[in-house]
């Protein structure tokens, strides 16, 4: 009796436990490209530490990142990115808070790779807005790989770029995100 | 002669002036990041000093630190290699859920190839701010990070 008690409640345990699991990553890269077509030289920074979750129960994604993260080649576009344009001393983080569409049709126990949509709020700038962007998740050997594509338009998040540069800046940037998920021990 | 002086005192100077403006404009345009192996720490502290005046008070702390080049010592907690083969070490406490999270330059990569896990080792890089989360730990971050093997 006092056995089959123990296999009982080892059983339910685990079994909520695979339902509460959390994946992540703390070096997640978030690549921005807002070279407009007729600025001759390239737009584009990468953050190499940004932060992303995953419940893979219930399809919840976050992602969250310093804006001083993300590094320029020239270091004079990038003080002007920190000062000028994102005011990363008023807004130091981007944050976006959504979910896996259709979540349960994502097998994470087993090794596959599906595409999903992934809809939540992005907030830069301190401006929040709704965004969509098509994912593609790859499960491999215990870890998630997310990947996804979108742009985003600068005035939405009151991102404003003066005359003088305005024909090198696109005024919408697309984004690329990249991360590999590892499973969060509690 | 009168000509002559105006090309002595007044065009001469302006193309010499334009010129050095010129230079100074290109030169600042391309101006790259500077190695943080070659630039000074603004401060050197243990991990532990650090995590701990962040978790005291998160504003006046990323005044005080946000874009100055860190010295920061501590214990290896891990050593993270992307897919492009770039690598992030966090340093810290094992018992804590916090630890300063370096991005180590790419440029430097070789001195964090042989690393192993538990060694004492400096790091200098850029702090860009502090990420506080109750599911993650409260992490401080470096980019352009290099090791400090000077004491």
């Amino acid at each position: 009796m006092k056995r089959t008690i123990l296999v009982t409640i080892l059983a339910i345990f685990t079994a909520t436990s695979i339902h509460a699991q959390k994946y992540y990553t703390k070096t997640g890269k978030i690549y921005f490209d807002a070279t407009s077509s007729s600025s001759p030289e390239k737009i584009e920074a990468t953050n190499r530490t940004a932060t992303c979750v995953v419940d893979v129960s219930s399809g919840a994604i976050q992602f969250a990142m310093l804006m001083k993260g993300f590094e320029f080649e020239r270091a004079l576009m990038q003080e002007h990115f920190n000062e000028n344009y994102v005011e990363s001393h008023k807004f130091p983080k981007a944050e976006f808070k959504g979910k896996i569409k259709d979540n349960h049709e994502i097998d994470y126990t087993k090794d596959g790779t599906y595409k999903a949509k992934v809809k939540g709020d992005l907030t830069i700038h301190g401006e929040t807005k709704e965004v969509e962007a098509e994912g593609k998740f790859v499960i491999k050997g215990g870890k998630i790989t997310a990947e996804a594509e979108f742009s985003v338009k600068l005035s939405d998040f009151k991102i404003s770029i003066p005359g003088l540069v305005a024909d090198k800046i696109a005024k919408t940037a697309k984004i690329t995100v990249s991360c590999v998920l590892e499973l969060l021990k509690s | 002669m009168k000509r002559k002086k105006i090309i002595r005192y007044i065009v001469l100077p302006l193309l010499v002036i334009g010129a050095v403006a010129a230079i100074y404009i290109y030169k600042e345009y391309n101006r790259k990041h500077k190695d943080t192996a070659r630039v000074k720490a603004d401060y050197s502290l243990t991990t532990t000093e650090l995590l701990n005046e962040f978790a005291a008070n998160e504003k006046a702390s990323g005044e005080k630190y946000m874009d100055k080049v860190l010295r920061v010592e501590g214990a290896v907690k891990d050593i993270i290699k992307d897919e492009k083969g770039f690598y992030t070490i966090a340093l810290g406490d094992t018992a804590s859920m916090s630890s300063v999270r370096c991005s180590i330059d790419s440029t430097h990569t070789n001195e964090v190839i042989s690393l192993k896990k538990g060694a004492i080792l400096a790091v200098k890089g850029i702090c860009t701010g502090y990420t506080a989360d109750e599911l993650l730990g409260a992490d401080v971050v470096l980019v352009r990070s290099v090791v400090d093997s000077k004491k």
